[in-house]
């Protein structure tokens, strides 16, 4: 008979050793795998990449800040950048270094890759949007222009990523940019969000924690090198500056408005009723389909009319018929209170 | 102005070089009608009504959708039906959607019929706004109007008609109602008599209006007299492939119609040489206008304008829809509702109600499973020994077919039938009822907190019926994501199945422990435990998938909660019978049969004077006792892989074999059970039965693979060997880490 100390200790050390090894994305396993896959050819495309980012915002990538970004060695960066100016795809200059026509045109092909895959994730799976960026990156690398242009057909070739970006067409085109930091906007001025910045990644938690996305608008109220207060649809919102920084926005011609605060239909009471004013932008694109297959458009009355004992669902009357909604599914639909007395 | 047939061939509207593109052969027919309509509207059924027999059906060119077509006439004239794939929209990229739109549109048919669900019109009224920005030539059927009625709802086809500005013509297929009207309409738009004029969605953003208006311009140089061409231009603005491709190489050009052009144009011969190809506007252009203006339009572009067409269907079918006669119905709804999901009494009454319904199956199933077994085990069995005996049937083959094969099959039928033919009658009884979404509703949150859906509550409790049927009854769940874990999970749910096992190794084992006037009590507390851990498990597995396997799986939650029904009592309890109770015998039948080949095979080949069996308990005995099982035990759920329901008398058979015990069970490899639980708990004990085996068999009946009817249908029902592998091996693993862990503690704890 086997000694069951032993025995316990064996499997408790195996099943620790599993999870130390086998863990998604933080076990051993899958960074050595990672590892393994920086490539000289990854190397390569995330340093144009992120040259071509540079270009795009008017600055000049440079050895650190290659080496940064890439995390790499110095020593590993010049052996990186004397390469691809062999292979002819930059060229030294201005302090810097530069992409010529057909590095560029391979870094949009990269860059095409990386957004659609962002989009895919963000419009057809349920990976959380903090995971986007990630498997994007390890997707981008691997993708031939075929399947890319397979998977934007796939989408509707869409124009944008989640997270406000232009995706370069398959010729390679991109509008030029827009939108300078939050941290620059004049007090008082309306703007819209058209860019978060997805790295680094604990920053772009945070934004998303505050409900920011792109095509919200904006105003700011207070700005000082302390904090940033401003006013995103209609709630008020303060952020560090390092952290609003990370928000680029775009001036808003005068016509548009801010639009006024609204209501939440999970916070409608029992027994009300009320309009549907719109669909939050947050919510995305296989539960927004389904909401509007359900009848919530702007313009139709609900009533809440029966709650779980548990709290959570609430059953809603769409259209004649009871419908279920969770509480984080009834905070993304933008309501108007009807008086009681309109209600028959 | 009226035409003749002969006119069709040379009018330029006639689209015949892409008909037969598309596969429609108009040898003998001089128009062509195109019938769609959302899935479930009853369009086959109009379909039916239209042609009659005169249907064949094939493939849509270069795909594997099916396509029906057949004929009908109307006075002198003949008319091809063509039935287009049931879909929601055009907008999308599914194949079904792709074949409707690009038929509509190139094949240009002289009526498109859309066939419309009156019950449910806002939904319906989406592909109809969608049709009428392709085609003028429309004519909407709201079908189901018996339904509507019934639901006292009341239509204004009319005014529908107004707002529409096509026809509306009400029809209920299913009793023939509207449909001479539907055939008049459907002639006098062919013919061109009835004109229509369609409404066409506007947009309200200003941008988008701005870019579309741009872009349309363009459309409008390039293919001059394009009935369609706004629509063309959101297309191009939308990023549609098929419609780039078609304005690249042309394709377009089939569509323009010369009567829209301005006074100027001449007939149609000369709109060809009117615009030679050097002359078309540069389509490239267009192309990087479009691309720079998408950038313009915004990020949600696409869902803008899904959400004005559902919006602008909303608003019509408002107008046309009254509901009426809903009243009394609404109130007892509501009351019911109140009560079923009160914060006092909601839980209880759940909890009560499905007491009864375990109770009842419990009982109710004790006669009738002892008086199929009597009939199948101690007449039949016998008599057909003694009828293989007086054929001469050679030792082997009588114990192969009939204390084999057979034994182990109406072991499972008498087991299993009984309490399957009662509890799924009761289940689906509830279901018809409508309270099973409450159930689900009262339980979200919880789920909710695992990652799961509150829906996995009902397919949990039908898992306590039967696990093969509740992986069927997933389907409720239509997120991929809840419905994978409701699978792997369900056999957390002990099945009725593996009751029996339970209440005897409970009753014999830990009821004896206890005074004689408490061991029913503890017995029944026992398994009940054993439940409850079941449970447990499924909560946290869910969880556990939902962190790491199934990250990244699409999930949704919705829940309708349907107003009650009184259910219809006969026709439930029998289509129950059938669909489910006898589907699933059925498979556990197929199953048996080889089981119970392999029970008898392997206890009665030798090899050099022992049975392969006693081979098999002897080579994985240490691997038993390793967990706290034994190597008889570990034999009988290897045989018992097809049914759940043959492990105790496996297990008894068994012992018998290897302890060599004379005057016992059937004969060699043949299954048995005692009548006395004395007896039982004698045999097992000088087997070399434990306090020890008995727990872990509790807890391994609970945690291990699916019976093999489960784990077929979990492969039906998924399509993925990935997810199958998975459903069929976790449980496993889990069986036996749980119970080795179970093993060492006691170990530990007794000092053995």
């Amino acid at each position: 008979m086997i000694n069951p100390y032993l025995a316990l200790l064996w499997v408790i050390g195996l099943t620790l050793t599993a999870i130390y090894l086998l863990r998604p994305d933080r076990g051993l396993l899958w960074r050595l795998l990672r590892a393994s896959k920086a490539t000289e050819r990854v190397l390569v495309e995330d340093a144009l990449k992120h040259l071509f980012d540079c270009e795009y915002r008017q600055q000049v990538g440079t050895l650190q800040s290659l080496s940064g970004v890439l995390t790499i060695s110095g020593n590993r960066a010049a052996e990186l950048l004397e390469s691809l100016e062999e292979q002819g795809l930059i060229s030294s200059g201005e302090g810097g270094y530069l992409l010529t026509s057909e590095g560029r045109r391979h870094a949009l092909q990269v860059i095409r890759i990386h957004r659609l895959w962002e989009r895919y994730f963000s419009d057809e799976t349920g990976l959380e949007p903090r995971a986007w960026h990630q498997e994007a990156e390890l997707r981008e690398h691997t993708t031939t222009p075929a399947e890319a242009e397979a998977l934007a057909a796939k989408m509707g070739n869409p124009p944008f990523d989640p997270h406000g970006d232009p995706i370069p067409t398959a010729s390679g085109e991109m509008p030029p940019p827009q939108g300078s930091p939050l941290t620059e906007l004049p007090v008082g001025e309306l703007a819209e969000i058209v860019h978060i910045e997805d790295e680094p990644e604990a920053v772009y938690a945070q934004l998303l924690a505050e409900g920011l996305h792109p095509g919200m608008r904006v105003r700011v109220n207070e700005s000082t090198p302390r904090r940033i207060r401003f006013e995103a649809n209609a709630e008020e919102i303060v952020l560090a500056p390092v952290l609003a920084a990370n928000l680029s926005v775009a001036p808003l011609p005068e016509e548009v408005e801010m639009p006024g605060p609204f209501e939440r239909l999970s916070e409608l009471p029992l027994g009300r009723q009320a309009r549907v004013v719109a669909i939050a932008p947050t919510l995305r694109a296989p539960e927004r389909r389904r909401m509007l297959d359900l009848g919530l458009v702007p313009g139709t009355v609900v009533e809440a009319e029966l709650r779980s004992p548990s709290g959570d669902p609430t059953g809603y009357r769409i259209r004649g018929a009871v419908i279920a909604l969770r509480q984080d599914q009834a905070d993304q639909i933008q309501i108007e209170r009807l008086e009681a007395s309109a209600a028959s | 102005m009226s035409h003749s047939p002969a006119d069709c061939a040379t009018c330029p509207a006639h689209s015949l070089p892409n008909l037969v593109k598309l596969g429609v052969d108009m040898e003998n027919w001089d128009y062509v009608v195109a019938l769609a309509g959302n899935p479930n509207t009853g369009k086959s059924t109009v379909f039916n009504a239209l042609t009659g027999l005169r249907q064949h059906t094939g493939n849509w060119p270069g795909k594997t959708v099916a396509r029906a077509e057949g004929g009908f006439s109307i006075g002198e004239a003949r008319y091809k039906l063509v039935d287009l794939p049931g879909t929601y929209s055009l907008l999308s990229t599914s194949v079904d959607e792709e074949i409707a739109r690009d038929f509509i549109l190139f094949g240009k048919p002289d009526v498109t019929v859309v066939v419309v669900d009156a019950t449910r019109l806002e939904r319906n009224l989406n592909l109809v706004l969608q049709v009428l920005e392709i085609t003028d030539r429309a004519v909407v059927c709201l079908n189901l109007m018996d339904e509507a009625k019934r639901k006292g709802l009341e239509i204004d086809h009319r005014r529908l008609a107004r707002d529409l500005g096509v026809p509306v013509v009400p029809t209920s297929a299913r009793s023939g109602e509207g449909l001479d009207e539907l055939n008049r309409v459907i002639a006098e738009v062919a013919s061109g008599q009835l004109k229509s004029k369609p409404l066409r969605v506007g947009s309200q953003s200003s941008s988008l209006k701005r870019a579309v208006r741009q872009l349309t311009v363009e459309v409008e140089k390039a293919y001059p007299g394009l009935p369609n061409a706004q629509w063309v231009a959101l297309r191009l603005l939308d990023g549609d492939e098929r419609i780039a491709e078609a304005f690249r190489n042309g394709e377009l050009g089939e569509l323009q119609e010369p009567h829209l052009l301005s006074e100027g144009a001449a007939d149609s011969s000369s709109l060809a040489a009117s615009f030679p190809d050097t002359e078309r506007p540069d389509t490239e252009d267009i192309f990087a206008l479009a691309a720079s203006l998408r950038w313009q339009v915004g990020k949600d572009f696409h869902q803008e304008l899904m959400e004005l067409i559902y919006t602008e269907a909303a608003r019509l079918a408002d107008r046309a829809v009254h509901r009426t006669g809903e009243k009394p119905r609404f109130d007892l709804d509501r009351t019911i509702d109140r009560l079923v999901t009160s914060r006092l009494l909601g839980f209880p009454l759940m909890l009560a109600l499905l007491t009864l319904v375990f109770w009842i199956t419990i009982a109710g199933a004790n006669v009738p499973s002892r008086m199929l077994a009597t009939l199948f085990l101690d007449t039949i069995h016998p008599a057909l020994k003694t009828a293989a005996a007086a054929i001469g049937m050679p030792w082997w083959l009588d114990g192969l077919l009939i204390d084999g094969m057979y034994l182990a099959t109406a072991w499972v039928v008498s087991v299993m039938l009984p309490p399957m033919a009662i509890f799924f009658p009761l289940f689906t009884l509830l279901e018809d009822f409508g309270y099973l979404p409450r159930v689900a509703f009262n339980l979200d949150r919880t789920f909710k907190r695992v990652g799961a859906h509150g829906k996995q509550a009902l397919t949990m409790a039908m898992g306590w019926g039967c696990n093969a049927a509740a992986i069927v009854s997933t389907r409720i769940i239509d997120s991929p994501r809840e419905r994978l874990i409701a699978i792997i999970t369900n056999n957390f749910a002990l099945c009725n199945g593996r009751w029996p096992t339970q209440i005897l190794i409970a009753s014999i084992f830990i009821g004896g422990l206890a005074p004689a006037y408490l061991a029913g009590l503890i017995s029944a507390l026992a398994v009940v435990a054993v439940a409850v851990l079941g449970v447990v498990f499924t909560f946290a597995t869910s969880w556990l998938l939902s962190r790491t396997v199934l990250r990244g799986e699409v999930s949704t939650f919705n829940l309708e909660l349907p107003p009650y029904r009184p259910p219809r009592f006969w026709t439930t309890v029998y289509t129950s019978i059938i669909d489910r109770t006898l589907v699933v015998l059925w498979r556990a039948v197929i199953f048996a049969l080889p089981a119970g080949a392999v029970i008898w095979l392997l206890s009665n080949i030798q090899i050099s004077g022992v049975s392969l069996a006693q081979h098999i308990i002897g080579a994985i005995e240490p691997f038993g006792l390793l967990v706290g099982l034994s190597g008889i035990i570990l034999l009988a759920y290897i045989i018992a892989i097809p049914a759940n329901e043959i492990v105790i008398p496996t297990i008894l058979m068994l012992t018998v074999l290897v302890t060599g015990m004379e005057g016992v069970g059937g004969g060699t490899g043949v299954m048995f059970e005692l009548d006395s639980l004395e007896a039982t708990s004698q045999l097992l004990q000088a087997g070399g039965f434990t306090l020890l085996m008995a727990v872990n068999l509790m807890l391994f009946s609970l945690v291990h693979n699916p019976c093999s009817t489960t784990i077929y249908t979990i492969y039906r029902e998924t399509r993925s060997a990935k997810w199958t592998t998975i459903s069929a091996l976790l449980p496993l693993g889990m069986g036996f880490v749980l119970c080795f862990v179970v093993t060492q503690i006691w170990r530990i704890v007794a000092g053995t």
